[in-house]
């Protein structure tokens, strides 16, 4: 009968992902009140020049916190992007500066961080390692290697089409800032027009339901860990090259920034539902506290004791809007009322 | 009986740890045959429906499909035979809106060049369509199921079972949340697949259901088959006592 059919409504003008436009509305409110305070405390933070500033400091880890997103929406976490970007930066620096071809040293770099990724995403599928412990694991031991490799060594001197990757502008806008929006791009689009997206975000959801639908759950599992390393392949390239040069220690602490871009972002830790648009925004964030924080001359450790705080709270606050914890039960809160 | 046979399980067995779930269970499906399971809460009931699917693995015993031997290890190979299942956890993924869930591993896809893009909008109209075939009133096929209702989350899983042409439809407790209205469109689309000649086995506590779309009725009790019954010939009190004593009713309880 057609009454059934009238039952099933189809919602407002074919928007698929209405939930998302809410969350993204949060982080820019956020980001604006943000710029508002920062440049009336300081009114050299409001130039043009600092924001772009800002956004080629934000840009690697807004293609990193691309990879972390599909990673932390299949219910995964990646510790070990600092010491991929650094073992995979030593080694592609050095074969560029000892007279390797730049498109092969570009290559070489991010092969062997896609490749490293696939590590990651190995442990996790096949050998059920949880990914905390196995990502942990591989960055302490992928740093190793690093040092091993590089220990005490600066390297600097890149060729110079891959230093305008990190230096150059087109059309005003610095290359750096230019390959973030197109990771983020395309990241929006992988996660919500592809079935790679679709995977992701059921393995975090329901990894039996994905399971039991026949779809390889262990290879969707590879594929995420193995893009987070082609995102810090590129973030890592992007970093090296704005500063052109790079060493063993480059990285150290980048795995809790990107993770917390993605948090602050919205992503739920839980797994099931990420926003690319959000990272972005997440990452920026981070990159303009750090910002305001250099111009208003704090000590760079600072930025540490206040980007762990941020995190934090975002976590909180995710808490707080998907209902596992409520106002009224919070120390301090809860006494106020009921 | 005069059908032909669909699925044939022979002395299929399972053991969980030190449990035996599963005790020689032999049981057959004709084609378009209607055959309901049912039997006490942990009988087993689920643990035959997860093998059948490929969704675990039986420890001994043999599964045919029309006559010849098959192995189903995995829900793939499962829906390569033409099987599909609604498992009693329904298996929807909270975060996943109405027609994700739907075509989960199926999904519609239009190509551009070389790349395949998802094609939200037929994966829209078919749910539409599906959703149209049962009592469901879904708010909007774009909110995640999380946010819907038990009953409306167990038809949009029952859905999922008419996207593709199937020979065999297992349902473990199809209408355990639905209310009248909503359990009748069951009992309607299961006879309407019976007249496409699909075959299915369905599991439900609600004998008064069973009966009324049952050809055959099976009974588990502790994991071993108890026999199966016409509801033509039985009473609901046959059935009942079969299920609580164990033990077989007469000469059709005999020919299993
Ligand atoms: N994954 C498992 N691990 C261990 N034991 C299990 C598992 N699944 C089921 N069992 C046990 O196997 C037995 C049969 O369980 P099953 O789920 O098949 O029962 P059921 O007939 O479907 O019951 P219900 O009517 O409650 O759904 C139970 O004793 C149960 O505890
Ligand atoms: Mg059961």
């Amino acid at each position: 009968m057609s009454v059934s059919k009238t039952n099933v409504k189809t919602g407002a003008a074919g928007r698929a992902d209405g939930a998302f436009t809410f969350e993204g509305l949060g982080i820019t409110a956020v980001l604006l009140v943000i710029i508002v305070v920062f440049s009336f405390v300081n009114p050299r933070f409001f130039a043009i020049e600092n924001f772009l500033n800002i956004l080629t400091q934000a840009a690697p880890f807004i293609i990193m916190a691309v990879g972390m997103t599909f990673v932390i929406t299949a219910a995964g976490i990646d510790l070990s992007v600092g010491s991929i970007l650094a073992l995979s930066s030593v080694i592609g620096f050095d074969f560029m500066t000892s007279g390797g071809h730049p498109v092969i040293g570009v290559a070489i770099i991010i092969v062997v961080a896609v490749a490293l990724g696939v590590l990651n995403g190995v442990l996790v599928a096949y050998l059920v390692i949880p990914p905390f412990i196995a990502t942990l694991a591989t960055m302490v031991s992928l740093r190793g290697l690093a040092l091993l490799h590089s220990a005490g060594t600066m390297h600097y001197g890149l060729p110079e089409a891959v230093a305008f990757l990190g230096q150059g502008k087109v059309l005003g806008l610095p290359m750096p800032v230019l390959i973030a929006l197109l990771a983020a791009l395309f990241g929006y689009w992988l996660l919500n027009f592809t079935k790679f997206g679709v995977y992701c975000r059921a393995l975090g959801g329901n990894k039996e339901a994905l399971r039991l639908t026949g779809v390889s759950v262990k290879r969707i599992e590879v594929l995420v860990y193995g893009f987070m390393g082609l995102m810090v392949g590129l973030g890592g390239l992007v970093m090296i090259a704005r500063i052109d040069s790079t060493q063993a220690t480059i990285g150290t602490a980048s795995e809790i920034h990107v993770i917390a871009a993605v948090i602050i972002g919205g992503t739920s830790l839980f797994g099931g539902k990420g926003t690319i648009y959000g990272s972005v925004a997440g990452a920026i964030l981070l990159a303009m506290v750090a910002n305001a924080l250099v111009i208003g001359g704090a000590d760079f450790f600072w930025q540490l004791v206040v980007t762990g705080i941020i995190v934090l709270f975002a976590v909180l606050i995710g808490n707080l809007r998907e209902g596992r914890v409520s106002m009224a039960k919070l120390p301090l809160f809860g006494r106020t009322k009921s | 009986m005069e059908a032909k046979e669909l699925l044939k399980l022979a002395n299929l067995n399972k053991w969980y740890d030190g449990l035996h779930a599963l005790q020689d269970v032999s049981l057959t499906i004709g084609e378009g045959e209607v055959v309901a399971l049912v039997g006490d809460n942990g009988a087993g009931k689920s643990t035959l429906v997860k093998i059948i699917s490929g969704a675990q693995g039986s420890d001994e015993g043999e599964i045919y499909l029309k006559g010849k031997p098959v192995t189903v290890s995995s829900p793939k190979d499962a829906s390569n035979l033409g099987i599909a299942a609604l498992h009693q956890s329904l298996g929807l993924v909270g975060s996943l809106n109405v027609f994700e869930n739907i075509f989960l591993g199926r999904e519609e896809t239009r190509s551009i060049g070389p790349i395949k893009v998802l094609d939200k909008k037929k994966m829209r109209e078919r749910a539409i369509e599906l959703l149209g075939e049962l009592a469901i009133d879904v708010p909007r096929l774009g909110v995640p199921v999380l946010s819907m209702s038990g009953g409306q989350r167990q038809c949009v899983a029952i859905s999922r079972l008419l996207l593709d042409q199937v020979n065999l439809i297992l349902m473990d407790e199809p209408m355990a949340a639905l209310g009248v209205a909503e359990g009748q469109k069951v009992l309607d689309l299961i006879e309407r697949l019976k007249e496409k000649g699909v075959s299915v086995l369905i599991i439900s506590h609600n004998l008064e259901h069973v009966f009324s779309i049952a050809d055959r009725i099976a009974v588990l009790k502790n994991g071993r088959m108890v026999g199966t019954v016409s509801p033509k010939n039985s009473s609901r009190s046959d059935v009942v006592r079969m299920i609580t004593t164990g033990e077989g009713a007469g000469p059709e309880g005999a020919a299993q």
